[in-house]
């Protein structure tokens, strides 16, 4: 069995009765490494992550020393940390925010000194009461020890952090539809130009958005310095990873590893294969927008982000979602599609119209009255919304919300197709009944 | 050519300006990308995607929308290759999907974007199967706009015309997904003045309006472009009509005036010229049986043989007329030398008591253009709230403050549609103006923050009247401070229909056709023309109607003119006109105060004859015909005509053009405007004096009068639904005005003892009425404000002075 | 003599077919108007405004006809349905609906236009007027009346035909220039209640044979 890491996840492994409070993360170390980092300027500490290689963990593994490198110069600038987690099959989030949240504070006074920010936002998913609790107590905790708030550390430096829970809506994981929903407008994404964050985010302020682990890994870079951090992952994919891996394995959970396994480590060995001895039929690597990938032909792909991208899907969020052969994928993938319906924010035409087009069409072969044509016609309108249905996609929407609802159409019609003519030759599903 | 960038449309290498949005740019140059969502004057959204282009990059082709992206030099854009052409179909299938197709009985069938883009770009046949999107429909929004959820496309064109150009956001979306759809916040109608053009630039049908709903189709309309004769802006419109009959108005994109937008009281108040309570012929009032009707011949002899007998008895002197606003320029000239040649007499007015000096209003210096208002640096309005008043201007002033990066500082005595984007707010109590703008010349006390926006120029001030209760020299006075401003410009406002076309018509009591003051420079050559003009000093409305109810004034004629109504003292209008021996009308309607004439001519009016119209700027521009006149109605100057013949004069007016070219002879401000002109090279009208010589120069100076106050004084100002003619004879607009109300400051309120009264006496000099009472907190304390002839509302005179008591 | 020979010509024929006449062979005067010659199936006589079974009218309004008529002959006027009690299914009906017969010329673009087959066209063709208002046929003499049946207008006349009423040109929709061959032999019009039972379009083969 392969080993897992032990960096972010270290302290509350250790000390899982109380990981969260401010005594347990100040005697294991904490908050030394955000008084370094005000003695350090922007410019260093931007350098430092850069180094380091530290990829956004949000879903686009954007290096985040670049991202914060084209920071616009006005000021004020904000800091916002998504922590809105809402991919299906993703829940590492959730447990860094329960389970550590000084982690977080600490990682934001980094990130925030970094940016020339004093005023950061964190946008917790609104399903998500207890994390946010957590969170909250930790971040007044951190208030009055005086490390946020007015001169943090006896220094001149002030810093603000509001903790702010989202109403519901999965877009507003998206960066920009957050910023507007954080601004009390309607979750819908900006436009791509001209709405960038780093130039226009916040109140129209250069703003930096961050995912939760990407930020709670700063301490850890700041710690053990860029190149030790570096060391820990594979290649071009630095550091440690928190894959949430669910769906029908025997050990389901978040587990902290390097790059670089295979699929087959990861599902046999780290999550303990199959549940009740059933075969492996498919699996998402990336959460529920990635193209989904086959026993027959990934199985032994390395776990890298190029070497995923390569076979036309991505790693994402880390969101393993496992399937065995008694899943219907036609039904697997209608329950997708009506997700990304039910979450379109209904502002591009493809997005509103296409997606719950597709979701009627896949519900109709799925209860047994779909036709031969609709297995193109799932394609077409697919293309219509994500043009070639290529990976990564060429969209006609304005955020990437409507190609993922493409993803498990491109999967199914791809390596399931006689599973999908059955549903239509066959009245509804050829598994009925073998499901559980 | 530093600020243009070479860009490749479709194989086409063109020379575009920099930063141009892509979609704009190759319009310009003939390829016309489709489009829902964008519209030219609202900021891009990119939300409909059917703009979709595809770009070279070096990075391969990229997807772009053309409504998003601006040209940069170098680009390379595909618009019509297969991968568009296929994102379009895909585009329009979309919206079809759950679009209802009900284009038969829908308002925009025939004109639709859609209709129009599927039969262009869309794809042959939809494949959706599935039961479409269903919503009640449709469900009325507002009075005037009704909404069919069905059929939106969810452009948000009109969520953002609310948003970014009329500042009310009452409407917006809900929910997402496939769910979204527009609606009303609860409890709070899409009421807003400007509600009608969300229906124009709507691009289906899912917006139409309760006054044009199933009168007509696109293709049994006739149209002409046309000028707006309800606020002085000089909207540009189309008028369109169905078998004669005007059935709609839409406002015409043009630069200078409206950039195609129109309040709902343009829009929508074309409704009384088909009204069946027209005149349609000539009436004469009889002591026993009232008005009856009679051959125009009876009439006009009637009215000759009454005028000939004073004339020749006590002369011009005791003749008087009022009116003329509602007037075309033509036929303001014709009425200005009528009564000036036949009848003899300077006492003509076409301002009822409600205005500004008529030198000041038609021949200021340094006028400014509505245009300038996108240059300024800084505005100053301090006048009427424009959102009531001049909602043209209001928009325009709302784009500079909100778009353009404009301070604006607003001076009135309570709210105003502008508070939102003012950078700063004064109120004050009128009669006090003077303090105040002592203040603000010194930029001192409450008036230091707003003195300062004001410093950097170019500054324009919109000056006029806040009310009625106002001195109109305090005007004059603000004008004189814009003047001593950097760089400045003055627009000084009139609110009524083509009054600067009918004051430089000459239709006020110092002035002459022309901007030519009565016994100032060129007054001579006009007598010449005319051959000879009244010596005596003219009286205004005022001075008529106080002469008239001291028995002066033996005829009067009253043009368009409802004193009753508009003068603010309705009292002293009624007492004049039931004192003067014989009232000649000419009118559309049978008013409050035409029912007390003698002899009632019925006229033309607006859509039923040509002409042209002067607006606020000085801008000249046509009015068209588009439906014939009910009954036996005639165009003003051809009653005249006939009038001035029985009396002995020959005025020699055979049409309205030959007046247009006499106008162009014999006024110096008008040398050089033609139809031909108006009609063909400069549809946007000119402005004059273009070319022409303007011999009267009026420089506003500071004598700011004061009036008495007492401890509440009246502020009496227009809204913009009044029981005005115009309004109440338009099915759409009569039941929205807001009714008769005194508005109290809650502090008043409560010293008055009036906190938790229903109802107040309101007693001025001039009149009193019973109210009912509404607590306003943006009041100036010691402020009694009272909308200005709201149904039902006896005449109240304009105070200053008021007491207010419990009822 | 060329006169003569030119009188013989013509004699020649009144001759033929006196004789025909006479021996009763070919005779092709119809005793009208006691006798009716049986017109072509597509007729274009004058036209109906039809009803839905349950007695709605199926005309909305929507003055699409008047756009399609070349002799600018129809006159139509849209208005709002009362939500509790509508004439037509919808949001609009037709409020007003005139026919200028004197300017028809029956060549059934109105029918074609129509998009719920509102307007149909009977066989009927003696619509003589003594006056040119009359000749204006209003809704009310257009309307099927929820019967079924439609106003004659002369129905007491002895001569007249009250069944050519009940003939549809059912066929002008399947023969449209924008109709499709898939079509035929399908019957593209709704049952409705008025007074012809119409057949579908025979297809290619049916009608060749």
């Amino acid at each position: 069995m392969t080993d897992q890491l032990r960096v972010i996840t270290r302290r509350m492994v250790e000390h899982p009765a109380d990981s969260h409070t401010l005594a347990r993360y100040e005697a294991t170390g904490g908050y030394r490494q955000a008084r370094r980092a005000l003695d350090m300027g922007r410019d260093e500490l931007v350098e430092l992550v850069k180094e380091s290689g530290l990829l956004g963990r949000g879903g686009a593994a954007f290096p985040a020393g670049l991202k914060w490198s084209f920071l616009a110069p006005a000021r004020p600038a904000y800091l916002v940390v998504n922590a809105d987690e809402s991919e299906p099959g993703t829940f590492k989030d959730r447990q860094l925010l329960e389970r550590d949240p000084h982690q977080l504070v600490e990682g934001m006074i980094i990130a925030a000194v970094a940016n020339e920010v004093h005023h950061a936002f964190v946008y917790v998913r609104g399903e998500y009461p207890k994390p946010a609790r957590r969170l909250q107590r930790a971040v007044d905790e951190a208030y009055t020890a005086g490390y946020l708030g007015e001169g943090i550390f006896g220094s001149d430096y002030d810093l603000e952090v509001t903790v702010h829970l989202g109403a519901g809506a999965y877009i507003c994981g998206e960066e920009t539809a957050l910023i507007n929903s954080l601004e009390g407008r309607r979750g819908e994404p900006r436009l791509k130009p001209p709405y960038f964050p780093a130039a226009k985010g916040l109140y129209m302020m250069p703003t930096i958005v961050n995912n939760v682990e990407t930020v709670s890994n700063l301490p850890h870079i700041l710690e053990m310095g860029p190149e030790a951090y570096k060391a820990l992952g594979h290649e071009a994919d630095t550091g440690s990873f928190l894959f949430s891996v669910s769906g029908h394995v025997n050990r389901p959970g978040n587990y902290e590893l390097p790059h670089g396994l295979t699929w087959r480590e990861l599902i046999y060995d780290v999550a303990g294969g199959i549940r009740d001895g059933n075969e492996l039929k498919t699996w998402i690597p990336g959460g529920a927008s990635a193209p989904w990938f086959v026993p027959s032909d990934h199985l032994d792909l390395p776990i890298t982000k190029d070497a995923t991208a390569k076979a036309g899907s991505m790693l994402g969020s880390g969101a393993v979602v496992v399937m065995d052969d008694t899943t219907c994928v036609v039904r697997a993938a209608e329950r997708i599609v009506r997700f990304f319906a039910h979450e379109s924010c209904g502002q591009c035409t493809p997005c509103r119209e296409g997606t719950t087009w597709l979701e009627m069409i896949l519900r109709r072969i799925e209860s047994g009255a779909g036709r031969e044509v609709d297995v193109d016609l799932l394609l077409e309108v697919g293309g219509n919304i994500s043009v070639g249905l290529a990976w990564p996609p060429r969209m006609t929407t304005i955020c990437p919300l409507g190609p993922s609802a493409v993803s498990p159409i491109i999967s199914i019609t791809k390596y399931f197709k006689d599973e999908v003519l059955a549903h239509i030759h066959g009245n509804g599903c050829p598994l009925r009944g073998a499901q559980r | 050519m530093s600020d243009h960038v070479t860009v490749t449309i479709d194989g086409r290498k063109l020379e575009v300006p920099a930063g141009e949005l892509l979609i704009e740019a190759a319009q310009e140059h003939g390829t016309y990308i489709p489009r829902f969502c964008w519209h030219p004057r609202m900021k891009p959204v990119g939300m409909c995607r059917m703009c979709l282009v595809e770009l070279e990059t070096p990075r391969g082709p990229a997807i772009v929308t053309a409504c998003t992206t601006p040209v940069s030099d170098g680009m390379v854009v595909h618009t019509r290759n297969e991968t568009v052409q296929r994102m379009q179909e895909g585009v329009l299938e979309f919206l079809l999907i759950n679009h209802p197709l009900d284009c038969p009985v829908c308002d925009r069938g025939g004109e639709c974007p859609l209709q129009d883009h599927v039969m262009a770009y869309g794809p042959g046949e939809s494949r959706f199967v599935e039961e479409k999107r269903h919503f009640e429909k449709p469900i009325p929004i507002s009075e005037l706009v009704l909404l069919d959820r069905e059929r939106c496309i969810l452009c948000a064109r009109c969520t953002r015309f609310s948003e970014e150009i009329s500042g009310d956001p009452l409407i917006e979306f809900t929910d997402r997904g496939n769910g979204v759809h527009i609606a009303t916040f609860p409890d709070l109608p899409f009421s807003s003045y400007f509600s009608g053009n969300t229906v124009q630039i709507c691009p289906v049908g899912a917006l139409t309006a309760t006054a044009y709903r199933f009168r007509a189709r696109p293709w049994d309309l006739e149209a002409v472009e046309s000028t707006c004769m309800h606020c002085t802006a000089g909207d540009r419109i189309n008028l369109q009509a169905s078998h004669n009959e005007v059935v709609r108005i839409l406002g015409v994109d043009v630069e200078p005036t409206n950039q195609g937008w129109l309040s709902d009281r343009c829009r929508f108040g074309f409704q009384y010229v088909g009204s069946p309570d027209r005149l349609t012929v000539p009436l004469i009032r009889d002591a026993e049986q009232g008005h009856t009707e009679v051959t125009w011949s009876e009439a006009l002899d009637l009215a000759a043989t009454r005028i000939g007998e004073v004339l020749a008895g006590s002369g011009g002197q005791s003749v008087a007329v009022l009116g003329g606003a509602r007037l075309t320029n033509e036929d303001a000239y014709a009425l200005s030398k009528f009564a000036r040649v036949v009848l003899g007499t300077n006492h003509v007015d076409a301002q009822m008591d409600d205005g500004l000096d008529p030198q000041f209003l038609a021949a200021t210096v340094d006028r400014a253009l509505i245009s300038d208002l996108d240059s300024a640096k800084a505005i100053l309005v301090w006048g009427p709230d424009l959102k009531e008043e001049h909602p043209t201007l209001y928009l325009r002033v709302r784009r500079a403050a909100q778009e353009l990066g404009a301070a604006l500082v607003v001076v009135h005595p309570r709210r105003t549609g502008l508070d939102d984007r003012a950078t700063h707010k004064l109120t004050y109590r009128p009669g006090e103006g003077a303090d105040l703008l002592t203040e603000l010349v010194a930029g001192s006390g409450r008036a230091s923050q707003a003195r300062q926006a004001l410093a950097e120029g170019p500054v324009v001030g919109l000056v006029g009247r806040t009310g009625y209760g106002e001195d109109p020299r305090l005007a004059e006075a603000v004008a004189a401070f814009v003047r001593t401003l950097p760089d400045a410009r003055i627009l000084p406002l009139a609110r009524r229909a083509n009054i600067y076309g009918a004051l430089d018509m000459g239709l006020a009591p110092t002035l002459l056709p022309g901007r030519v003051s009565v016994g100032g420079e060129g007054a001579r050559s006009i007598a010449e023309a005319w051959g000879g003009l009244a010596e005596h000093p003219g009286l205004d409305t005022r001075g008529i109607l106080e002469a008239a109810a001291a028995g002066d004034i033996e005829v009067l004629f009253l043009v368009g003119a409802d004193p009753l109504r508009d003068v603010p003292d309705g009292a002293l209008a009624r007492r004049a006109l039931e004192r003067v021996p014989f009232v000649v009308a000419i009118d559309q309607f049978l008013t409050d105060s035409s029912r007390l004439a003698d002899v009632v001519f019925c006229a033309d009016g607006f859509a039923e004859k040509e002409g042209t119209v002067t607006n606020l700027e000085g801008r000249v521009q046509k009015v068209n015909r588009i439906v014939p006149g009910p009954g036996q109605t005639r165009p003003d100057w051809s009653i005249l005509d006939d009038l001035a013949r029985r009396l002995g004069v020959e005025l020699g007016f055979g049409s309205a053009e030959a007046i247009s070219k006499e106008i162009a002879d014999v006024a110096p401000a008008y040398r050089g405007v033609t139809w031909d002109r108006l009609d063909w090279e400069e549809r946007d009208g000119i402005v004059v004096p273009d070319g022409g010589e303007a011999p009267l120069r009026f420089v506003p100076a500071d004598t700011p009068g004061t009036r008495a106050g007492g401890d509440l004084v009246l502020h009496l100002a227009r809204v913009m639904y009044d029981d005005g003619v115009t309004v109440r004879h338009s099915p759409s607009l009569a039941g929205l005005a807001p009714g008769a109300a005194v508005h109290l400051h809650p502090d008043d309120a409560a010293r008055l003892g009036l906190a938790s009264a229903e109802t107040a006496r309101v007693v001025t000099e001039q009149g009193e009425a019973t109210l009912p009472i509404r607590l306003d907190d943006t009041l100036h304390r010691g402020v009694v404000y009272v909308p200005f002839n709201q149904p039902g509302m006896p005449p109240l005179g304009p105070g200053p002075a008021v007491t207010v008591t419990p009822a | 003599m060329g006169v003569m020979s030119e009188l013989w010509k013509g004699l020649r024929v009144t001759g033929r077919i006196g004789l025909r006449s006479l021996v009763g062979r070919g005779i092709v005067t119809t005793e009208y108007p006691k006798e009716f010659r049986t017109k072509p199936q597509r007729f274009h006589g004058r036209h109906v405004l039809n009803r839905y079974p349950d007695g709605m009218e199926k005309c909305i309004g929507c003055e699409l006809c008047a756009g399609a008529c070349p002799a600018q002959c129809i006159y139509v006027r849209g208005a709002d349905n009362a939500p509790d009690d509508p004439n037509s299914p919808g949001e609009r009906f037709g409020y007003v609906y005139e026919i200028n017969m004197l300017r028809c010329i029956f060549c059934a673009l109105c029918v074609e236009a129509c998009p719920t087959e509102a307007i149909t066209m009977t066989h009927l063709f003696e619509m003589s007027v003594t006056s040119r208002e009359e000749a204006i046929y209003t809704k009310e003499e257009l309307l099927m009346r929820p019967d079924g049946t439609v106003p004659h207008p002369r129905p007491d006349d002895p001569y007249a035909d009250l069944s050519e009423l009940e003939v549809a040109d059912g066929w002008v929709r399947a023969t449209a220039p924008s109709g499709s061959a898939a079509y035929e032999g399908v019957k593209m019009w709704q049952d409705t209640a008025g007074p012809a039972s119409w057949d579908p379009e025979p297809d290619q083969e049916t009608r060749d044979a």
